[in-house]
């Protein structure tokens, strides 16, 4: 077919305008959809494509009980609930709900809030349980929009509060294992990239799609059994009740594997309402965090290098006069009248100074705390038993404390006399029950752990943790034996009819004198004391060591009235729960 | 003596047809033109179209499902999660200490060992 189109007529005018509205069509399409593709394919997914960060659930934390996992940290969902005011058309009704579901959680002025109708956003409740959520879901009420987050709850309330720490509003670990093991717990948030509909539900439409599954953190367990935990804290609790002190930390560990048994802190707090703490020194795990001179505990230190050099054995004598000279210094004992020729034992069960300055003297020439002697002490004290080091447990803020090695000017033979009792030397309680477990049980440093190992993300099955190195040899096991018995001797001088019967138990008292502003006070001395206890006077024998320090601001407290009471009470309550059988 | 053929053979080949081929011959009446041909494939393009069109909104409407199972399988967990914690919180040791189990229970007045 073929138009006789005729030049200049309607039909051929008509043909040409709608060429040339086509070829307007073509050539605008042609610029859309070729030449400015790329621009609009970016305008469409800008819109369309939706990237949603999938949180990572933190790990839950455990602790041990009679050898089986407990949960005492756990994640639980909350919502914050916000209203658009603009849209909300019954705000009284809405205010009534929210301050009968959400109680306390409910902000006071909500009606207030709700008046506000330039704004797009209120917040009217904040972390409302779940159940709470659902009741005012229920009511359908327009504008009343809720958002899921996750917290961290402790059904145990405080228990092992600073052995946990806590998790601060930006989701960050803060003191303790949630610091320390932050990167762990915290996993890995996933990714979900895809074309939405109007109501961001995910569609499978598009090729640009990315689903990466969170890595949910670590569940860690920690070697803390939660009993021993429990009735530790109950007993520093009734300890400083009874001595009147303010402060008082304990430790409780294994000494056959270095695991950590209990750490107690007080005061205290409640992790799960950290906000309302008026004195941030209650975070502070004290038995890692704070460095101090442990005072006569230290003896059985500078006993058990004596003894393993071959320089002195229990029954060695010297002549005691109460005090004893060093250099330009003058040492004297605290307590006094045990005078004339006593045996070592005696200097250690009455904890005269003057004994163990003469431990000191008698690792150099015998007379004088010379070069040999401090690099003796040095090793052993810092080398061999790890007194001043970081022991690299798993919780934060660890401090390393200070050994004054002899090559400092300041390592002189009065540091190290003073060293010899416990003084001029800062340690804290984990590095001191450490090093005591290597000197009760055979002579094996083991180093301190607080975890056991972790859960399977379903919380059902455990996995133990790898060993951390052990150092075999540090003192000989006869040294290891002398000293068992020896410290069993001390205790037994003073307080044999504290323990229950049937049992092995050893212990040392310490008071130490307090630096304040550069200088030693009269006023104010920390009771500290530290011992083992078990059934059998054996390498295998000591089945805890527990060490206790109770101190208060001008108070002067000590070892033997204040501190040994709540070792005693410790110890006679593990003796029951680890089933111990009394032998003799 | 003299034979003749009793019966007559006739190759197939020779026949109009043979056991394979069909005895009638259709012939269609209605002759489509090249209007019809271009409907009848339109027609065809746009029942494809729709097909397509009906496959891709099934497959979207299995996202939603998916998103409702998705929304229900996070809320189980939930609702787990706060049983569990409900659970600790029922087993911990203040709430146990408090119990009337263990507010009864007393000290045993002699404790006999077994044997090692």
């Amino acid at each position: 077919m073929q138009l006789d189109l005729r030049k200049g007529s309607r039909a051929r005018i008509l043909a040409i305008l709608t060429l040339v509205i086509m070829a307007v069509f073509i050539v605008r399409l042609f610029y859309l959809q070729v030449i400015r593709h790329d621009y609009y394919v970016g305008q469409a997914n800008s819109e369309q494509l939706k990237q949603l960060v999938i949180p990572a659930k933190r790990g839950e934390i455990y602790a041990m009980d009679d050898g089986s996992p407990v949960p005492l940290v756990l994640n639980q969902a909350v919502y914050t609930v916000f209203a658009d005011p603009k849209i909300v058309d019954e705000p009284g009704k809405m205010a009534d709900l929210i301050r009968r579901v959400a109680g306390g959680n409910a902000r006071s002025n909500i009606d207030d809030l709700l008046a506000k109708k330039d704004s797009r956003y209120q917040i009217l409740a904040t972390k409302v349980t779940r159940r709470q959520a659902e009741l005012m879901k229920k009511e359908s009420l327009k504008g009343l929009g809720f958002q899921e987050e996750s917290q961290r709850v402790y059904p145990e309330g405080k228990l092992a509060a600073q052995i946990l720490g806590f998790v601060n509003t930006e989701g960050k670990g803060q003191y303790g294992l949630e610091d320390a093991m932050n990167a762990q717990l915290t996993g890995k948030d996933g990714l979900l990239q895809s074309v939405t509909d109007v109501s961001n539900v995910p569609l499978t439409i598009g090729n640009k799609n990315i689903n990466i599954p969170p890595e949910n953190g670590e569940n860690v367990v920690m070697t803390v059994d939660r009993n021993v935990q429990a009735y530790t804290e109950k007993a520093l609790a009734k300890g400083l009740k009874d001595s009147g002190a303010t402060n008082g930390s304990a430790l409780v560990m294994d000494p056959q594997t270095g695991k950590v048994l209990a750490m107690a802190n007080l005061p205290t707090y409640n992790p799960g309402e950290y906000n309302k703490v008026q004195n941030a020194a209650a975070f502070n795990n004290e038995t890692i965090s704070a460095p101090y001179e442990p005072g006569s505990d230290i003896k059985t230190i500078t006993m058990t290098t004596g003894v393993d050099k071959g320089v002195v054995a229990p029954g060695s004598t010297y002549n005691n006069t109460d005090y004893i000279t060093v250099d330009d210094a003058t040492i004297t004992n605290a307590t006094k009248g045990q005078t004339g020729n006593i045996t070592l034992q005696h200097a250690l069960n009455y904890s005269l100074n003057t004994g163990f300055v003469t431990v000191a003297e008698r690792l150099g020439d015998g007379s004088h705390i010379n070069w040999q002697a401090r690099t003796t002490m040095y090793d052993y004290f810092h080398n061999k038993l790890r007194l001043g080091q970081l022991t690299g447990i798993e919780l934060a803020n660890e401090q390393p404390g200070t050994i004054i090695s002899p090559n400092d000017a300041q390592g002189n033979a009065v540091r190290y006399s003073n060293m010899a009792f416990g003084q001029g030397l800062d340690v804290t309680m984990l590095q001191v029950g450490a090093a005591f477990s290597a000197v009760i049980n055979g002579g094996t440093y083991h180093t301190p752990s607080i975890v056991a190992g972790s859960m399977d993300d379903e919380g059902e099955v455990f996995t133990p943790a790898g060993a951390k190195p052990s150092y075999a040899g540090v003192v000989k096991a006869s040294t290891s034996d002398t000293m068992r018995t020896m410290i069993h001797d001390a205790r037994s001088a003073f307080y044999a009819g504290k323990d229950k019967p049937g049992y092995y138990i050893g212990g040392k008292t310490g008071t130490s004198q307090t630096i304040e502003n550069g200088h030693y006070v009269d006023n104010q001395t920390v009771g500290t004391y530290l011992g083992f206890g078990g059934n059998a006077n054996t390498n295998q024998g000591p089945k805890y060591v527990i060490m206790v320090q109770v101190s208060g601001k001008n108070m002067n407290l000590q070892g033997g009235r204040d501190a040994m009471p709540i070792f005693t009470d410790v110890s006679n309550w593990l003796l029951s729960y680890m089933k111990l059988q009394p032998k003799g | 003596m003299s034979y003749a053929r009793s019966t007559q053979f006739n190759s197939r080949r020779t026949g109009s047809w043979g056991r394979n081929q069909n005895t009638t011959r259709y012939a269609s009446a209605v002759k489509l033109g090249p209007v019809t041909h271009t409907v009848l494939v339109a027609l065809m393009i746009t029942v494809l179209g729709l097909i397509y069109l009906t496959q891709a909104t099934r497959a979207t409407s299995y996202d939603y499902e998916a998103q409702k199972i998705d929304s229900k399988i996070a809320d189980l967990n939930n609702q787990k999660t706060d049983l569990q914690v409900e659970n600790a919180r029922l087993t911990a040791l203040e709430n146990v200490q408090n119990s009337s189990v263990a507010r009864n229970m007393t000290e045993p007045s002699q404790t006999d060992y077994v044997g090692e």
